[in-house]
């Protein structure tokens, strides 16, 4: 049994049924977005495109560290507390 | 309770939304309603005239990826319904192993296309990266058409600055298996069978950017308009100029040289007036007007002859205008409508004889639909 994390979701996500926070049993990124999927799932491709890589402006962070570019969506979330998952400063 | 629109509606995609102008029964005076998709890109919005009051919308949201959307009252209100996806898969190749490149996800949608009206469920979508799918119920679901989306020479397929987009879905009325696809730059095709194979269809088209002028494929299509009168002519405004097909696109002839440069994005032909052709020349240096005001071309077919429709300086600026940036309307005279790039909205109510520019400043516009009122 994974542990549970601490998710905190972007308030734009609310627009897909998404709530402010919820509480997730899973061991990476990929099993995080699966499980809140299955729960909203409005969410589906939203964070995810359908080769199953974040979109370009979606950032995930790992207590506070951001690892969207680098580790992406197979990161594991061992001895992670809170997950973050938020919209980039983008556009114009 | 069914709503039918008694109204006739400009629909417009912009930069920054959807807008529903409605208008009185002259033309003249215009209403612009509340924006939907607030903030999203909508590269497309049309109505389903099998449906009256059914709209579609190709958003594309640069943050939660490409939507479409549907509205059954005219736009009042909007709600997503399936967007077409590539098969998921999790298993992504080594990049050291792989022999096939990794599949890329749908980037944006650029074009909704209504069945045939002997289909009356059915829905075409074309997106990035050149994809074509089709909807059996009305958008709840979405088959990607592999003889467009596996194509043996996709891997030569280059995009045009918009990206690789299939902007172009036309289906003969005659016949809905014989169906006619733009793409950027790849060119035209048609299928005779419903899209099992294509054939492609760009014979007499200049290609100036590529060694071979002449390619079979490799022009860049911006956007084909069909006459209303005769299903087998078309209009076709590319990158190497303004053509006239009247052999289901067997071949082109060039019309635009006596413009000039004959550059430009968009192209409608009107039901009311078969045999005209409506285009916005752009120089092909900027990608706009450039001669100090706006102004609209009209190709008559039946006497090989140009006319400038609207009163030089009428309307002062510099303006530029997409692929779907000019529609008409099925009313006789034919309006004509036509969005630019920096939000302006023009409007002929008599097939050009007079303009008038609604009097809000919209965000910069992709795309300009009608939705017809619906008979009584």
């Amino acid at each position: 049994m994974s542990p549970a994390v601490e998710v905190r979701l972007d308030g734009w996500l609310r627009q897909f049924g998404a709530p402010s926070r919820e509480s997730v049993d899973a061991d990476s990124i990929d099993h995080l977005i699966d499980a809140l999927e299955e729960r909203y799932p409005r969410l589906k491709f939203k964070l995810r495109d359908e080769t199953g890589h974040l979109r370009r402006y979606v950032r995930v962070f790992l207590d506070g560290k951001d690892v969207s570019a680098t580790t992406g969506v197979s990161t594991p979330l061992s001895d992670v507390r809170v997950v973050d998952i938020l919209h980039s400063i983008a556009g114009g | 309770m069914t709503y039918r629109p008694s109204r006739i509606q400009i629909l417009l995609g912009t930069r920054k939304g959807t807008y529903v102008v409605e208008g009185n029964a002259r033309r003249t005076s215009w209403k612009v309603g509340r924006p939907a998709h607030v903030g999203e890109e909508v590269y497309h919005v049309i109505a389903d005239p099998r449906h009256p009051g059914s709209l579609y919308a190709a958003v594309n949201n640069g943050f939660w990826g490409p939507a479409v959307h549907r509205s059954r009252d005219g736009g009042r209100t909007w709600k997503e319904v399936a967007t077409p996806l590539l098969p998921r898969t999790r298993n992504r190749p080594n990049p050291m192993e792989a022999s096939a490149p990794a599949p890329k996800p749908v980037a944006n949608l650029w074009h909704i296309e209504p069945g045939h009206p002997s289909e009356p469920k059915t829905l075409y979508l074309g997106a990035d990266p050149h994809l074509l799918f089709r909807s059996p119920d009305l958008g709840a679901s979405w088959d990607p058409i592999d003889s467009i989306n596996e194509h043996p020479a996709r891997k030569d397929w280059a995009p045009g600055a918009g990206g690789a987009c299939l902007h172009t879905i036309l289906v003969d009325p005659r016949d809905p298996k014989r169906m006619y696809i733009g793409l950027s730059a790849v060119g035209t095709f048609r299928t005779e069978n419903g899209g099992d194979s294509w054939v492609p269809t760009n014979r007499g088209v200049l290609a100036p950017f590529l060694p071979d002028k002449h390619p079979e494929t490799g022009q860049c299509v911006h956007h084909v308009a069909p006459d209303a009168r005769d299903s087998d002519t078309f209009y076709r405004q590319d990158h190497g100029g303004m053509y006239v097909s009247h052999d289901r696109m067997d071949h082109w002839i060039r019309i635009g040289r006596p413009l000039g440069d004959d550059f430009g994005f968009a192209v409608a032909s009107p039901p009311a007036a078969p045999g005209r052709a409506y285009f916005v020349r752009l120089n092909g240096r900027d990608r706009t007007t450039g001669t100090g005001y706006f102004q609209v071309q009209e190709w008559n077919d039946d006497r090989k002859r140009w006319r400038a429709l609207v009163r030089p300086n009428a309307f002062p600026g510099t303006f530029g205008v997409h692929r779907e940036g000019i529609s008409t309307d099925n009313l006789d005279p034919p309006g004509i409508y036509v969005g630019t790039t920096t939000g302006q909205l023009f409007v002929s109510p008599n097939a050009g004889k007079s303009w008038q520019q609604i009097p809000f400043a919209f965000p910069g516009i992709h795309s300009v639909a009608v939705a017809n009122p619906a008979s009584r």
